[in-house]
């Protein structure tokens, strides 16, 4: 059967397929689908960002110009000179990276065990993080805070924590298993026959074959938990404000453009490095792997 | 010698009691900040009542309900996530189907395009809206300078709220449906053919099974989403009535009635139980396919 394909040019396919095919292609050559789709998407996808990036950088900036009149950095310096700002930034770095690495902590050996032992109920509770994405997630934030006001921890570090750490678990916990259950286990064998400790395979030979996807792991959830705003508006108010919980009031008492826009550029530089990357974390599945999928 | 070989149940029970000890912090995390949480919610909405006594009691339930405010919210909740569903679905399956057939550079300039907001998160989206859809903003500006004036901006609309979240779920959909559309080799049609079927059962009986996943994934986890939002319908949407997220942060945050929140929280989860189940379910037969392939 393979080889009487290989052997002859497959035919060409009639009907549907080929029908919906050539349709498509005729679209594409014709209808030009493919432009009219890059123009809109355009318009739509980075004309929402264009304003922010130059108000930025405007000093004065009247309507019905369409670029800012007098360019400057002169708001730069305010922005910064702001204490609530001067605050909040360098504490929403700290506090994703606490986050990040508390969940490492608590996931990673999690990851290990159902990627490589075998144990009863594993699917289950494998599949059982899905549970992260089920719920509308901020009737979920209420029902959580509703336990933390009777516990005391709303406005709390801790009650913020524990509140960022249920977002980064699907994520956390999925990319390292897949990863360590596609670790060719014969190089592990090979090195274990001539001698290796189990500790040394897993360092020299295991860790390596999965750092990629480690690293995906960390770098994204870093990210994500850095913009996490809603449960850190619910659980951390009043005392504690991190920079995406001030975006919303900077958002809405916005006397001053620039504070807004300029905080948005800011703020948007860890998803640059996503964006860079994006590539690698697009072939190896680990965009879409927060949602399960 | 021969001794040792009975107990060889021993360290496999015991390596059980270690991977369970490795997978139980995440996993008591997320019973102790999901399912406790949610189970107790809707526990004390049945068991304590709209006066704060204690006692089986429906009347949170109907208090709810019979509250004018409370109903045209849950309403618009419904009405902006069915709208929104559709708008998604309208926009990202030609551009998933254009991505699925077409090659080249307009493709991939399409394909970076529509994966943009991925990297955009959803607070500096919100700014980055107002500035684009407001008044003097850049569309009002943009359609001026071509000579319309009638511009009236959707911000504080129902219609921003939709445009923000369509925005931002299509690259998510759109990845999921391309993956699922590459699914469907040429060649599965090609057999199809051969053995006489014809173009309706082909799309029947194989491309609309292959792409029915991907679509319920799409479909649950977009609703889900949606329903469950609050930055967006938050800041770009209208005072009232309100989604449920932002209303139910106002209860909470503003008014301090955790108890009416909660309510309010607990008929967001019951309305999407199904939806949440359809969506655990699918990924769970997604994967269980996956592995056994």
């Amino acid at each position: 059967m393979s080889a009487q394909q290989l052997a002859v040019p497959p035919p060409p396919i009639d009907g549907f397929w080929s029908g919906t095919r050539r349709s498509f292609q005729t679209m594409i050559r014709r209808n030009g689908f493919g432009l009219i789709a890059l123009v809109l998407l355009a318009l739509v996808i980075l004309g929402p960002l264009y304003s922010v990036v130059l108000w930025a950088f405007a000093e004065r900036w009247q309507y019905p110009s369409l670029i800012p009149q007098v360019f400057g950095l002169s708001f730069w310096e305010r922005t910064f000179a702001r204490a609530d700002i001067a605050e909040a930034l360098p504490f929403s770095i700290v506090l994703a990276a606490t986050v990040t690495l508390i969940s490492a902590v608590i996931c990673l050996p999690a990851s290990y065990a159902f990627a490589r032992m075998k144990f009863r109920g594993r699917q289950l509770l494998l599949l059982s993080f899905l549970a992260t994405n089920a719920f509308p997630r901020f009737g979920l934030y209420i029902s959580i805070a509703v336990i933390f006001f009777r516990l005391n921890l709303i406005g709390t570090l801790p009650g913020v924590i524990l509140i960022q750490l249920v977002n980064t678990l699907l994520l956390m916990i999925w990319i390292p298993t897949a990863a360590f259950q596609g670790v060719d286990r014969s190089l592990e064998e090979a090195a274990l026959d001539v001698g290796a400790s189990p500790l040394r395979v897993f360092v020299q030979i295991t860790l390596p074959m999965v750092m990629p996807a480690l690293s995906a792991a960390l770098l994204l959830t870093f990210v994500n938990t850095f913009y996490e705003a809603q449960g850190a508006l619910v659980v951390g108010l009043p005392r504690i404000v991190t920079m995406p919980v001030l975006m919303y009031s900077l958002i809405n008492s916005q006397l001053i453009v620039q504070y807004g826009a300029i905080v948005s550029l800011v703020l948007w530089a860890p998803s640059l490095i996503l964006l860079i990357l994006a590539q690698r974390l697009l072939r190896g599945g680990y965009l879409t792997a927060g949602f399960g999928v | 010698m021969t001794a040792a070989a009975p107990p060889q149940s021993s360290p496999s029970w015991r390596k059980g009691i270690i991977a369970y000890l490795m997978v139980a912090p995440p996993l008591l995390l997320m019973i102790l900040l999901i399912f406790i949480p949610a189970l107790q919610s809707t526990a004390r909405t049945l068991t304590i009542d709209v006066n704060g006594e204690p006692g089986f009691s429906i009347s949170r339930y109907t208090a709810f309900f019979q509250d004018p405010i409370s109903v045209s919210n849950l309403f618009f909740t419904f009405q902006v996530t069915l709208i929104t569903l559709a708008a998604i679905f309208i926009l990202c399956f030609p551009l998933a189907i254009y991505l699925r057939f077409a090659t080249g550079k307009l493709a991939g300039a399409v394909q970076v395009l529509a994966l943009f907001p991925l990297f955009v998160p959803g607070i500096i989206l919100a700014y980055a809206l107002i500035r684009f859809l407001g008044t003097r903003g850049t569309l009002d500006n943009v359609l001026s300078i071509v000579g319309f004036t009638g511009y009236r901006t959707p911000y504080l609309k129902p219609d921003a709220i939709i445009f923000g979240l369509v925005w931002e779920s299509i690259p998510f959909t759109v990845l999921v449906l391309t993956a699922g559309l590459r699914q469907i080799s040429d060649s599965l049609i090609e057999s199809a053919r051969d053995v006489g079927a014809n173009s309706w059962q082909i799309f029947w009986r194989i491309i609309l099974p292959q792409i029915a996943r991907p679509v319920l994934i799409v479909f649950s986890l977009n609703f889900l989403g949606i329903f469950g939002s609050y930055t967006i319908p938050y800041l770009l949407g209208p005072a009232a009535p309100q989604m449920m997220g932002v209303f139910m942060q106002q209860t909470f945050g503003q008014y301090r009635r955790p108890d009416d929140a909660e309510t309010q929280a607990v008929i967001t989860f019951i309305i999407c139980a199904f939806i949440g189940f359809l969506y655990v379910r699918t990924v769970a037969t997604q994967r269980k396919r996956e592995e056994s392939e």
